[in-house]
C-alpha cells in the first residue's frame, strides 16, 4: 500500500474511538500547556530577578579605575589622583547604542549619627539629576524627598532610618574618613527615606548628592569611583561593556568595564540554573505522558488485533502497520499540540500583561541577592515553545512504539480463529 | 595602645620567673593607675603623610581620654574611653557620637590602630598560653621570645602573638600579631627608651601593618606623668567636650 495510504488509516483510526483519542489528545496538551507556562512563569521569574537585581543600585554597566575591584579603596577614582573630565566620560559612554543613560558616583563609608544612635554608613555620592535614569534606588522613597544638588542631605534607607530614630527634615551627623587623611565631618539633614525591601541596602546606604560628599571627603568634582550606565536589555550589557572597553582603552591609568554579568554572577548562575531546570521539567512532564499514551496506543492495537491480522493474511508486511501505529501516534500528538497551543498562546498573552499577583498570600522574596515581587508575570518561551512541540511528537512517537510492534507480530492465523 | 603610657615600676627578672610572669610583667608595665602625658602621632600612608600632636588621659585599664591639640584643623577633636565604650567629640560640628560597635576594628582617627586596640583592657595571661619561643641571645642582647596563643574560649582577634622582651629591664622591643590563619597581620616595635615620670618606658612605638607596605603609625610621648591624681568623674562627656582646662 502506499505511503498514503497508511497516513489516512492512522488517522481514520482516531476516529474509532473518539472519547479515548480526545483524552489522549488533552494529556499531551494539557502537558504541552504545564512545560510552557511553567517555563514562562520561571523566565518572569528571572528576568525580574535580573531586573531588581541589576535595576535598584547595580545598573547593568559599570566603570571603574581598573584597580577599584574588589577592594573598592576611596583613592582608586576614575583617571586617578587627576580625576576626569566627568560630563565628557559621561558622553562617551552614553554614545554607545545599548546604552540608555549613564550617572556618575562616589563611594565613602563612616557614620552617620543621630545623637542618640550611630549607625556605619555606605555613603553613595550620587547625581540627583542623572541617577533615576540608572537605578530605581531613589524611585523607591517611602517619605520626604530625594536631596537636593549641592545641598548638606541624604537619603536613608528604612532601617537605618529605624535604628537612628529620625525623621526627614531632622540633622543628623556625618563622619567619612577624607582623601587627605582628616576625618571629614559635618551636619546634614535627612531629606528622605527610602526602602527598596533589600536588607543591606535599607540598613547601610546613604546617598548623598555628590557634590557633597566630595567635598567631605576632600574629592575633586572630576574625582568619582564609578559610572554606571542603563543597559534597558540586560542581556546586551555584556557585548556593550566589550565595545566601551575598546572605546576607552588607553587611558591612563587603566579604566574596566563591566557588565552585570561579571558583577553579579549569581545572577547569571541562578538564570543558567533555572535553563536547565527548563529541560528537567519538560523531561519530567513528557516522560510521564508517555506511559499514558503508551496505555493508550495499546489498548487501541489490543482491540484491532484481528484487522491487523488480517492485513497481515492478505499480504501486507508488518512494516506498514508498524508505520500505521505510528502515524496514529503522530497525528493523535498534532491534535494534541493543536490544543495545546490554541489553550496556551491566550493565556500567556494574558498573564503577560495582566500577571496573577499573589503579593495578597506571600510577601516579596528575595533570590541570589535580587528581590522577587510574588507577581507571576510570564515571560515569552519562545525556545521552548518550539521544545515542548518537538517534545510533545518524540513523546508521541516513542510510545507508539511498542504497541506498533506487537501490533505487527500479530499471529494471523490463531489471532483470526479467535484462538 | 593607652596601656603602654600607663608603666609600673619593673624590678630585673630573676631567671626562674616563669614565661606567664614575665608576659604578665611586660603587659603591667603598659598598664598603670593612672597618667597624664602629650604625645605625637604621625601616621605614613601611600596617599598622604600627617602628625597629629595630642594630649593624653588614662585611669586604670577603664578610662582614657585624648585630645588633638594640632594640626589647627582637627585641634579639638576628642576620644574617650569609658569601659568598653569609645565617644568622639567633633568640635566642627559641636556634636559626641558614639562609636557602633560595627566600628571597633575601623580605624582610629585615621591612624593604622584600631578603636578595638583603645578599648581593649583585659590582660594578656587572662587571654593566652603562653610559651617561651626563643631564650638566648639576638644581635647580642639577652632576650626571651614569648609565643601567645589564645585560649579557646577568650575573645580576642588574633590567632598569634609572639613578643620579644629584652631581659636586662624587661622592656619589650617589639611584637608579631598574626591573624587567624597565621599570617602575620602587624608588627609593633618599642623604641626610645627613656625615663620619663621616673620611670623607664619605650618613648615611641610603630606599627607596621603587614597587608600595607610603606605604611605604618608612630607614636612619640614627648612627657608622661604617673600616678597623677585622676578620678572616674574627670573621664565625662562633658569633659570630651569641653575645650581647655581639662587637666
Amino acid at each position: 500500500m502506499a505511503e498514503r495510504t497508511w497516513w489516512r488509516l492512522g488517522w481514520r483510526n482516531l476516529g474509532r474511538n473518539r472519547r479515548r483519542s480526545v483524552i489522549t489528545a488533552v494529556a499531551l496538551a494539557v502537558g504541552y500547556f504545564s512545560v510552557v507556562v511553567l517555563v514562562g512563569w520561571w523566565d518572569g521569574v528571572v528576568v525580574e530577578m535580573i531586573n531588581n537585581g541589576t535595576g535598584i543600585l547595580t545598573g547593568q554597566l559599570q566603570l571603574h579605575d581598573a584597580e577599584y575591584l574588589p577592594d573598592r579603596s576611596v583613592y582608586r577614582t576614575l583617571g586617578g589622583d587627576a580625576g576626569v573630565d566627568v560630563p565628557a566620560l559621561l558622553a562617551r559612554v552614553t554614545a554607545d547604542p545599548a546604552v540608555a543613560a549613564a550617572a556618575p558616583r562616589v563611594y565613602g563609608g563612616g557614620l552617620v549619627s543621630s545623637g542618640a544612635a550611630t549607625a556605619a554608613a555606605a555613603f553613595l555620592g550620587v547625581d540627583p539629576d542623572l541617577e533615576p535614569h540608572v537605578s530605581r534606588i531613589m524611585s523607591t522613597l517611602t517619605d520626604g524627598r530625594v536631596p537636593a544638588r549641592g545641598a548638606k542631605e541624604l537619603l536613608i534607607g528604612s532601617e537605618m532610618a529605624r535604628i537612628l530614630g529620625v525623621k526627614p527634615g531632622e540633622q543628623v551627623v556625618v563622619v567619612a574618613p577624607a582623601v587627605d587623611g582628616s576625618m571629614g565631618n559635618d551636619l546634614f539633614i535627612v531629606s528622605g527615606i527610602f526602602a527598596t525591601g533589600m536588607a543591606d541596602l535599607d540598613r547601610t546606604f546613604a546617598l548623598v548628592p555628590i557634590d557633597a560628599l566630595q567635598a567631605l571627603m576632600v574629592l575633586d568634582s572630576g574625582r568619582v569611583h564609578e559610572i554606571a550606565a542603563a543597559v534597558p536589555n540586560p542581556w546586551n550589557a555584556p557585548q556593550a561593556a566589550a565595545r566601551l572597553d575598546s572605546v576607552l582603552a588607553g587611558t591612563t591609568p587603566p579604566l574596566a568595564v563591566e557588565s552585570w554579568t561579571s558583577l553579579r554572577p549569581e545572577l547569571v548562575e541562578y538564570a543558567q540554573l533555572s535553563e536547565s531546570f527548563n529541560w528537567v521539567l519538560l523531561v519530567i512532564i513528557f516522560g510521564m505522558a508517555i506511559f499514558g499514551v503508551a496505555n493508550t496506543m495499546l489498548m487501541s492495537t489490543f482491540e484491532r488485533r484481528r484487522e491487523f491480522a488480517l492485513l497481515l493474511a492478505l499480504g501486507s508486511l508488518p512494516n506498514g502497520i508498524v508505520r500505521s501505529v505510528l502515524y496514529e501516534a503522530i497525528a493523535l500528538g498534532a491534535i494534541g499540540l493543536l490544543a495545546g497551543a490554541v489553550v496556551t498562546l491566550p493565556v500567556l498573552v494574558w498573564w503577560h500583561h495582566a500577571p496573577p499577583d499573589l503579593s495578597r498570600f506571600v510577601g516579596d522574596f528575595t533570590m541570589a541577592g535580587a528581590l522577587v515581587r510574588p507577581v507571576l508575570r510570564v515571560e515569552y518561551p519562545w525556545s521552548m515553545m518550539v521544545e515542548a512541540a518537538v517534545a510533545l511528537f518524540v513523546t508521541a512517537a516513542l510510545a507508539a512504539v511498542y504497541p506498533a510492534i506487537r501490533a505487527s507480530r500479530v499471529a494471523p492465523a490463531d489471532t483470526l480463529s479467535g484462538r | 595602645m593607652v596601656g603602654l603610657l600607663l608603666a609600673a615600676s619593673v624590678h630585673a627578672a630573676s631567671a626562674q620567673e616563669s614565661a606567664r610572669d614575665i608576659v604578665d610583667r611586660v603587659d603591667r608595665l603598659l598598664r598603670g593607675n593612672s597618667s597624664r602625658g602629650t604625645m605625637r602621632m604621625d601616621i605614613v600612608t601611600v596617599h598622604w603623610s600627617r602628625s597629629m600632636e595630642m594630649r593624653i588621659w588614662s585611669l586604670g585599664t577603664k578610662y582614657a581620654l585624648i585630645r588633638v591639640t594640632a594640626p589647627q584643623k582637627d585641634a579639638g577633636t576628642a576620644t574617650l574611653k569609658a569601659g568598653t565604650d569609645i565617644w568622639n567629640y567633633l568640635p566642627r560640628v559641636d556634636r559626641t557620637i558614639k562609636l557602633p560597635p560595627s566600628l571597633m576594628s575601623a580605624s582610629w582617627m585615621g591612624s593604622h590602630f584600631t578603636n578595638d586596640d583603645l578599648v581593649k583592657e583585659s590582660r594578656m595571661i587572662d587571654d593566652y598560653d603562653i610559651t617561651i619561643g626563643f631564650d638566648g641571645e639576638r644581635d647580642g642582647v639577652e632576650v626571651w621570645e614569648f609565643v601567645l596563643v589564645p585560649k579557646p574560649e577568650a575573645a580576642v582577634v588574633w590567632g598569634k602573638v609572639v613578643e620579644q622582651v629584652r631581659k636586662r629591664d624587661l622592656m619589650p622591643l617589639w611584637a608579631n600579631y598574626y591573624d587567624d590563619r597565621g599570617e602575620l597581620a602587624r608588627t609593633l616595635r618599642f623604641e626610645d627608651f627613656r625615663t620619663m615620670g621616673g620611670r623607664l618606658v619605650p618613648a615611641k612605638m610603630v606599627v607596621l601593618p603587614a597587608d600595607k607596605p610603606g605604611e605604618s603609625t608612630t607614636i612619640t610621648y614627648a612627657d608622661l606623668e604617673f600616678d597623677v591624681p585622676l578620678d572616674p568623674s574627670f573621664f565625662s562627656l562633658r569633659r570630651l567636650q569641653r575645650d581647655a582646662g581639662s587637666d
